[in-house]
């Protein structure tokens, strides 16, 4: 077997000495294992800004921050939404911003479309006056192969929805998957949801490049778990989301 | 037979007022090149994507390759019926379509080893989501009547059912070709029309996805090269030619090209400005329904490109596009191989290594071996039918 040997080759070689160079580089804030999630810059993007939350954080204002997706931002497969990354975002924003109230509210239902998602907003996240709100969608219409255009609309009307209801947007893409992509087509899926937030100015989380790049450098295998294992490994990978998505709201908040 | 034969080997006298001329090596030579597009817009990743077709122009292979196929087979279809008449020529298409229908069963074949493998050795409960599409491997026995019935669609897996609907409704189109030439075409835009004003979709399985090419939209395509290609058969050009309508064409397919070119560039290097995006963006993006602005964007290319490249331009017998020729006259072959291969060169891509020199390789392997299959088919052609035994055998087998 090829991808045992290849993973180990990869973590005996590019883990320490990527890990060398992260430490050198930035000596990180006192999250526990920094290294682990550290991405490259470029992965996460600096634009378009969210200056109303910057303000807020400025102003030491609450900031109430809304989650809605599916199985994966309920946190599923780590066994609770405790261990997921909304959990793991409002942490870290909390030990960035000491002393401001930072509230991330999960609102994760999995197996739900971009429409049925949008059919929820104004109970489930507009009444909750969230100053952000992170759109976790694209992974069920793509394995319903839903038409891709009828996807681009819903996720414009879903935007505009969202900024009608006075909360700031951040869009999440959907999650790497090392072995399905021959199978289920992500790719028009993964376009659109960048052209969808290109055109409209909403910032994206590209979470499918983060945990490609988690991939394809050691960092985790996402295939080959053990049953015992699985459960831990996702909680890991929430983890790492939730400090990275919390380095973009900062880059972005500014 | 071959349907791709020359066409001096099907029509020995040519009938009266009907054009006799060389193969028109443009149709093969496009349909091939669409051939290689489609294989390299189905390895997901793959960078050379951002060179085909799609870069600059709001359609994409799919239409060249729907729009030729409408062509050629009203070309060498179209003779039949004249010459052997309609239940000759409905045989004849019937006998592709099996083929065809064959050739899809084969790949879904493929398709559920490729989802099987992945399923078992995928042991991640984060993508418990994502594994539902496989979830046909828990009710076989839905699944496979379903792919017979072509309601079940997986990825990629799309194009050929299509194709085998349009052909099976061609005798109909051919019929109405004699009846008038432009009598399918009328009919065919009507029920587009209809398609698109009620929103008309069949569906398939699972429940809730739609065809990802809605046939009652594509089938306008198809007969829009149908009724092109009848005329070679009758030797009366159906639709306009004049200068006027040359030059709009030209006018429509240069500004889509820079839009579409402008849009490639930006999706690729962001600080570079975004033009009409806004208006446009969202109206290209409904393959399924073949929207009206990528129709008319290709009805604009493919009348520039009958201007510009003529039925005898020096480059068709060029030795670089030899290949490329001898592809598009073995569609059928080459089509099923391109797919096999995008899904073993992204097994290969994912399981080993991504980066760009594997992916060059994946694309080089992926064309040889297309070349290679088309090379073997016509050398076989060609020798079959230099020795007679060899043809009887060819016609037994075939």
């Amino acid at each position: 077997m090829a991808r045992p040997i290849a993973t180990l080759a990869a973590a005996l070689i590019v883990v320490p000495l990527f890990a060398a160079s992260a430490v050198a580089q930035s000596p990180a804030p006192a999250a526990p294992k920094p290294n682990q999630c550290a991405v490259p810059p470029d992965l996460i993007a600096a634009d378009p800004t969210l200056p109303g939350l910057a303000k807020r954080l400025q102003d030491r204002q609450p900031v109430i921050i809304v989650a809605i997706g599916g199985a994966s931002t309920a946190g599923v497969a780590a066994g609770s939404p405790a261990n997921a990354y909304p959990q793991r975002l409002q942490e870290a924003l909390a030990r960035r911003h000491p002393g401001i109230p930072i509230t991330v509210i999960n609102k994760g239902i999995p197996r739900q479309t971009t429409r049925e998602m949008i059919a929820r907003f104004s109970a489930d996240v507009l009444a909750a006056k969230p100053n952000l709100v992170i759109w976790e969608t694209g992974t069920v219409d793509a394995v319903r192969g839903m038409e891709v255009d009828e996807f681009a609309t819903a996720l414009d009307d879903g935007i505009s929805k969202l900024r009608a209801g006075g909360a700031a947007v951040m869009l999440v893409n959907m999650q790497f998957n090392p072995s399905l992509a021959s199978v289920i087509d992500f790719g028009p899926y993964l376009d659109a949801i960048d052209r969808a937030a290109d055109l409209d100015d909403v910032y994206l989380f590209d979470r499918y490049q983060i945990m490609r790049y988690w991939s394809d450098n050691g960092r985790f295998d996402l295939v080959d778990v053990p049953s015992g294992k699985q459960a831990a490994l996702a909680g890991e990978i929430y983890r790492c989301l939730g400090e990275t998505m919390a380095d973009a709201i900062d880059r972005a908040a500014r | 037979m071959d349907v791709h034969a020359p066409v001096a080997a099907v029509v020995p006298t040519p009938a009266r007022g009907e054009v006799r001329a060389e193969r028109d090596l443009r149709l093969d030579f496009f349909r091939g090149l669409s051939l290689f597009f489609i294989f390299i817009d189905h390895v997901p990743g793959n960078v050379l994507a951002y060179a085909t077709f799609h870069a600059l122009a709001f359609s994409d292979a799919a239409e060249v390759f729907i729009f030729i196929s409408g062509f050629t087979a009203a070309l060498v279809y179209g003779r039949s019926l004249m010459r052997n008449g309609a239940l000759l020529a409905t045989a004849q298409i019937y006998r592709r379509v099996w083929q065809l229908y064959v050739a899809h069963i084969f790949l879904f074949v493929i398709f559920v080893a490729e989802v099987s493998y992945s399923v078992l050795v995928v042991h991640n409960a984060m993508y418990i989501e994502e594994m539902r599409v496989a979830n046909f491997l828990e009710t076989p026995h839905l699944a496979v009547i379903r792919a017979l019935l072509l309601l079940f669609q997986p990825a990629f897996l799309d194009i050929l059912p299509l194709y085998i609907v349009l052909l099976a409704g061609f005798p109909l189109v051919l019929m109405g070709l004699r009846v008038h030439r432009l009598l399918p075409f009328a009919v065919s835009a009507t029920l587009y029309a209809a398609t698109l004003f009620w929103g008309w979709t069949p569906h398939t399985y699972p429940a809730g996805a739609p065809w990802f090419f809605n046939p009652l939209a594509w089938q306008f395509l198809f007969v829009i090269g149908a009724t092109a290609g009848f005329s070679r058969v009758t030797g009366v050009w159906p639709f306009p030619s004049g200068q006027w309508f040359r030059m709009l064409a030209i006018v429509v397919a240069g500004f889509c090209a820079l839009v579409s070119l402008d849009w490639t560039i930006h999706w690729l290097y962001d600080p570079f400005p975004l033009v009409l995006a806004k208006q446009l963006w969202m109206h290209t993006l409904d393959k399924t329904d073949l929207a009206p602005l990528r129709l008319i964007d290709f009805l604009a290319i493919a009348t520039t490109t009958m201007v510009f490249v003529r039925p005898g331009s020096g480059f068709l017998h060029g030795r670089w596009a030899r290949p490329l020729i001898v592809c598009g006259q073995h569609s059928l072959y080459v089509f099923c191989l391109g797919i096999v291969l995008a899904v073993l060169g992204h097994f290969i891509l994912s399981e080993f290594y991504d980066g760009v020199l594997m992916q060059a390789a994946v694309n080089l392997v992926g064309f040889a071996a297309m070349i290679g299959l088309a090379y073997l088919l016509e050398w076989y052609k060609l020798a079959a039918r230099r020795v007679p035994d060899a043809r009887a055998a060819a016609g037994v087998s075939e």
